[in-house]
């Protein structure tokens, strides 16, 4: 069996979920950048033009889209694998067998099958593909966050703003290392939840008092509070930005505690059963149903972080019998779940790993990392469900036909949520820097 | 033709190298001069209609001279276009036209030759895709009916000549007006005038580029119309063009004039013997601006505490020091500050910061050692120029000489220089690695000269440990010339050998000396952004000839004064925090309110990560833990800058991967105030049966004094009567003494006035 806590270069699951979550938590947009951003949307008219949504299931570890997705049954054994294609929903189209309850769904989302890049390190090819941008000299995996660019979350919020009481961009079950903001500041890097949906004690940190403290306590603190503060409001705190944005947001935070719809997306126990059921009770299906509760109280992009689909070792096994049934579920319902509330087609869902994974199975019965190929499944949004784009070669070792890469989904997420991909932002030294590097182009075919 | 070409160029180069490092530029290349005037002369600089003169001629044309200029101002040749080091869609440009050849390559033969067709110059794929004719991913960029497109199309119909190393060069552009008055508001042409080697005057205003130095004080257009802002202050619009930089300065008063009595009082000011309150006076006299009056003793108390030594005064010390009648108790509290242990730890974590003490790069040995040198020298009051040049010169083996590990932080000598720039002089030099500073003076010889005085220094494996030697025997070459540069310190002459023995050591003598501009003003500049919330220059690392200070004349004394006292931090700090421009008041009058930039009013700065975690400790009474640290230690006495914790996290302690000020994060953030409000860590606090709570409400007071307690602790004042009042009655209401006394702290915690210092 492959370890299943420990990624290939012996870093264990834990050292991720605990090695640091610097600006992890850095939600909120200061007073003067709201008041920014409601000017910027004003004259472009672009709040009023989106009300899109996206969530981003990502597949830490990088998934094998040979396995799944762009299986190759006419390939050579030691390339194709032991799985088997089943017929889906959409005539002509097969996707892996373990994945019976995602083929009937397939008319919900496309594949794009001539994806690829050419990195395939874990750290800087999730940062190309959480932002667009390929890491530059000086990318240190090891920070938290280690962006050199935003991730697609922060440029979301910083273009779009919060919808509502909620946050605008948040991340769990736990940050991500390239999830983060860059240059664009704290106040647009995501809300992450540091907690598993699927724990029966699930609750958001800090979004309300401590269990010990009785709520009556917490009201007649609010009302102390606002005795004692005497730079609430006042003359100073108007003069001073950071003051003034601390202020404004003391009535967020208040607003996120006590708003129903903050508490109530937060409260996943708010679901029934049989739906818990559905999504799968583990850590990926329940963090999928989050996400759509998220997204139907007002967040405008949530990233999963699930880990895990390292497969160097024992490929099969652990994707049959365990992140595959996972994945299955967890997918198949979101897809399922969006559209019969009337939720597909304002939010784009994109299931990808880093990279994809070597087409030749290696001495240990695994897959290795593999950049050149891969395929992304993206659905919702105004795509269209059950398109195929592209085509890997006969041994999905690379593209056959144009390819696309992690510019181009950057682009076409944009372009999706109403956002120009030619925006561009300035570094704190003033650099002026896309948000799509200059080569990327919306994949026009989705549409 | 390339050939010869190149051959050409080559002398060209050559000539402008030598030229510009000896900063005989004009002289040289007026020598070589045959007078081919490509572009006819235009509008007189007077003449705010911007035109640009007349395009097309028969003979004359110079590449660099006619059409970077075009594609720099289109934007073709930025970092975010065909300039980034890969190019775009097959077409890679120099970012801002650095590499002439390559660039006049990419367009006239790569590409198949598609890109210029002399034949039928309109059919050149340069031109449908910059015209947007044929699909190009940066849109439409020049019209057919801009100046600039006849420009670009007479010189493909001419045969794309690159021009002659003879043709005359730019020697310097102008801005004018270079400075003015301006009101709130108000808007401003500038124009741009290059001066050719030949004395040729030319207006190039439509195809510089712009950008201000502060965006609240003034805006600045393509065009260069610059718009103040309705913020009252200095500020500065820079014009690129051809490599060649010129700044605009605006000095925005506040409309209305000051009373007399406002007056009256700056001018007493200018006479004050405090050379701070004298030059902070001054620009105010100048801006209309009155200054705030002074904080009270409280605040002082609190204020000084806070940015001295990163640590809150206790109840008692509050006390204490609020009884004291001494006219003189302000100085006396100062130079007991400047004596306490955590005078030292707190600005050992300040250095440790921009020198990266970092447990990842160092491991925990190495680290620590690196941290306890720098905690040594900071609690001797060693002179900062002896500190930096103990730093620069480190050498021998790691065990015996801990500051070689600032070597092992910035491993080669391109880091070395980028740091030691960066941090010692605030400068930023690395865009000059690969090509011109695009918004200073610095070349790439400029930058390779500061490189070489790093290349001896070279770890050599000793005793199962390493030794920093000076043994490094590489040559530094100019990346695109490959001729060998020596060691030469920014903006100092370029040597023609190598200069002898341990360059180290010569870098580290020029830093404190007189002749160089930046050390002592880039140190003075830090402190004072640290005490006063903003920098002189700002951002404080970023000192440039298109970024000048706000106050360059208090720029100066400063500088002035910290060489005058041998490098004396401490009496830098002294000088500051006794000075009238400290003490005064957050509270707005009706002049300053939107005065960001002057000093006219003390600023609210969130405190930062480890102070104020600190604070909820020393006033919760119960102390931080910290994994893998021993108990007792406070968070500014942390050598590890990654020592996992969250409430240290979330607000913005710096990861120390980088030389920047910018690292160390005061935004405030909505998690940072669900954290102190909800955080079962300061909740635990509170409540904590050891706490300082607890124990209050153990002793025989009543509960004046145990509100008192309170305030003093958190705020370091009494309560008003209000607040007495307010704060009585909870207590008074509430059944269990110590959940309102806990309730009471919880919601002076979460004021801005703790959060902030003020």
């Amino acid at each position: 069996m492959a370890r299943r806590d420990q990624y290939c270069d012996r870093l264990r699951r834990r050292d991720f979920l605990h090695c640091g979550t610097a600006g992890a938590f850095g939600f909120g947009l200061s007073l003067s950048q709201l008041l920014a951003a409601e000017s910027q949307a004003a004259e472009t008219g672009q709040r009023a033009k989106s009300n899109m949504s996206l969530i981003i299931v990502f597949l830490q570890g990088g998934l094998s889209t040979i396995d799944t997705w762009d299986m190759k049954p006419d390939a050579p054994l030691e390339f194709r694998g032991v799985f088997n294609p089943i017929d889906t929903n959409v005539p002509g189209t097969q996707v892996c067998e373990h994945l019976p309850r995602l083929a009937q769904q397939m008319d919900k989302f496309a594949l794009v099958r001539s994806f690829g890049h050419n990195n395939s390190d874990h750290g800087p090819a999730d940062h190309y593909m959480l932002t667009g941008y390929k890491p530059g000299a000086g990318f240190n995996g090891g920070l938290k966050p280690n962006n050199q660019r935003p991730a697609h979350g922060s440029v979301i919020a910083r273009q779009l703003g919060p919808r509502g009481s909620v946050p605008p961009y948040v991340c769990l079950p736990k940050m991500h290392s390239s999830a983060g903001s860059a240059y664009l500041g704290s106040s647009v890097a995501p809300f992450v939840v540091e907690a598993d949906p699927n724990s029966p004690s699930f609750s958001v940190p800090d979004l309300a008092p401590p269990l010990s403290l009785r709520g009556d306590r917490l009201d007649a603190r609010r009302d102390l509070l606002t005795h004692v503060n005497r730079f609430q409001n006042s003359v100073e705190t108007a003069a001073n930005r950071g003051a003034l944005a601390m202020d404004t947001f003391r009535q967020k935070a208040f607003e996120m505690m006590t708003s129903p719809t903050t508490k109530s997306a937060f409260d996943i126990a708010q679901e029934s059963n049989s739906l818990r059921d559905e999504y799968g009770r583990h850590s990926l299906g329940q963090s999928c149903l989050m996400a759509r509760r998220l997204v139907e109280a007002g967040v405008r992009s949530v990233l999963i972080d699930h880990t895990n689909w390292d497969t160097h070792n024992d490929n099969f096994n652990v994707l049959k019998h365990d992140l595959l049934p996972h994945l299955d579920s967890a997918m198949s319902t979101l897809f399922r779940d969006l559209a019969d509330r009337g939720l597909l087609d304002t939010t784009l869902v994109l299931v990808t790993g880093e990279f994809g994974r070597t087409p030749r199975i290696n001495k240990d019965a695994g897959r290795d990392h593999w950049g050149p190929s891969t395929a992304i499944a993206i659905g919702g949004g105004g795509v269209r469900g059950g398109a195929i784009i592209g085509a890997s070669d006969a041994r999905a070792e690379k593209p056959a036909t144009d390819p696309y890469g992690p510019e181009d989904l950057a682009a076409t997420v944009y372009h999706t949520l109403g956002i120009d991909p030619s925006t561009q932002f300035y570094t704190p030294e003033r650099r002026p820097i896309p948000i799509v590097p200059g080569n990327g182009r919306v994949i026009q075919e989705l549409f | 033709m390339l050939s010869r070409l190149q051959g050409k160029v080559d002398v060209y180069r050559e000539l402008i190298l030598i030229a510009r490092n000896h900063g005989l530029r004009l002289a040289v290349v007026c020598l070589a001069i045959l007078s081919l005037q490509p572009l006819a002369s235009s509008a007189a600089a007077d003449d705010r209609e911007v035109s640009v003169g007349a395009i097309a001629q028969a003979v004359g044309w110079n590449f660099q001279n006619d059409i970077i200029p075009v594609l720099s101002r289109f934007g073709c040749n930025t970092s975010g276009c065909h300039g980034k080091a890969e190019g775009q869609n097959g077409f890679k440009l120099s970012v801002f036209g650095f590499d002439l050849e390559a660039d006049y390559a990419a367009i006239v033969q790569e590409g198949r030759g598609r890109r210029v067709f002399p034949a039928a110059a309109e059919r050149s794929l340069l031109l449908l895709k910059s015209t947007g004719e044929v699909p190009h991913g940066g849109g439409a960029r020049i019209s057919r009916n801009r100046p600039e497109y006849a420009r670009l199309r007479d010189w493909i119909s001419a045969g794309m000549p690159f021009g002659s190393s003879s043709d005359p060069q730019i020697s310097k552009i102008q801005v004018e007006p270079a400075e003015r008055q301006m009101e709130m508001l108000q808007v401003q042409q500038l124009s741009v005038t290059a001066t050719w080697s030949d004395g040729r005057k030319e207006d190039v205003t439509q195809l510089a580029t712009f950008q201000t130095n502060y965006e609240a004080l003034a805006m600045v257009d393509e065009n260069g119309l610059v718009t103040a802002g309705a913020n009252p202050g200095v500020v500065a619009v820079m014009a690129t063009y051809l490599g060649q930089v010129d700044i605009f300065q605006a000095i925005i008063p506040r409309i209305e004039q000051l009373d007399a009595a406002a007056r009256e009082q700056l001018n007493q000011n200018i006479a004050s013997d405090n050379v701070i309150d004298r030059q902070v006076a001054a620009w105010l006299l100048k801006l209309n601006l009155a200054p705030s009056g002074p904080c009270d003793e409280p605040t002082f108390l609190r204020r000084v505490y806070v940015d001295t030594i990163g640590t809150l005064p206790t109840g008692t010390e509050a006390r204490q020091y609020l009884s004291e009648t001494s006219d003189n108790r302000r100085t006396e509290l100062v130079d007991q500050l400047l004596e306490r242990p955590e005078f030292t730890d707190y600005w050992t974590m300040k250095w440790a910061d921009l020198l990266r003490v970092n447990r990842r790069t160092l491991g925990r040995k190495g680290a620590q050692a690196y941290y306890q040198w720098i905690h040594e020298n900071i609690g001797q009051n060693k002179s900062l120029d002896q500190f930096a040049a103990e730093l620069l010169t480190a050498e021998g083996p790691l065990e015996e000489s801990p500051a070689a590990y600032f070597y092992k932080v910035v491993p080669d000598p391109n880091e070395m220089a980028n740091t030691v720039s960066q941090v010692f002089l605030g400068v930023r030099i690395e865009c000059a690695r690969c090509h011109h500073h695009p918004w200073d003076r610095w070349s790439q010889t400029d930058y390779h000269g500061m490189q070489a005085f790093f290349t001896q220094a070279v770890f050599k494996p000793n005793e199962g440990s390493e030794s920093l030697t000076n043994s490094g025997v590489t040559l530094t070459t100019h990346p695109r010339t490959n001729e060998t540069i020596f060691a030469h310190p920014l903006g100092q002459p370029v040597p023609q050998e190598s200069p002898v023995g341990n360059r180290r050591e010569l870098l580290a003598k020029w830093l404190a000396s007189p002749e160089n501009p930046f050390f002592a003003r880039n140190l003075a500049n830090r402190a004072w952004a640290h005490f006063l919330g903003r920098g002189l220059v700002e951002p404080v690392d970023d000192f440039r000839m298109t970024n000048p200070p706000s106050n360059p004349e208090l720029l100066d004394a400063l500088a002035q004064y910290l060489g005058d006292n041998h490098f004396d931090f401490k009496q830098l700090v002294r000088t500051i925090v006794l000075s009238q421009t400290y003490q005064r008041s957050v509270v707005p009058n009706e002049t300053n309110a939107t005065d960001a930039q002057n000093y006219s009013r003390f600023p609210m700065k969130r405190l930062e990560a480890e102070v104020l975690y600190d604070a909820v400790c020393q006033t919760t009474g119960v102390q931080g833990k910290f994994a893998g640290v021993t108990d007792g230690q406070r968070a500014i006495q942390l050598w590890d800058s990654h020592v996992p914790h969250y409430f240290l996290e979330v607000f913005g302690r710096p990861v120390r991967a980088t030389a920047c000020q910018c690292e160390r994060v005061c935004e405030p953030t909505v998690g940072q105030v669900l954290h102190v409000l909800n955080s079962s860590d300061i909740h635990d606090k509170l409540r904590h049966v050891d706490g300082r709570i607890a124990s209050l409400c153990l002793e025989n007071i009543d509960n004046q004094r145990l509100i008192e307690e309170i305030y003093l602790s958190c705020f370091s004042r009494f309560p008003t009567e209000e607040e007495r009042a307010a704060t009585g009655e909870h207590l008074r209401i509430t059944s269990v003494r110590n959940e309102a006394a806990e309730d009471i702290a919880w919601s002076l915690i979460n004021s801005l006035e703790f959060l902030f210092n003020h």
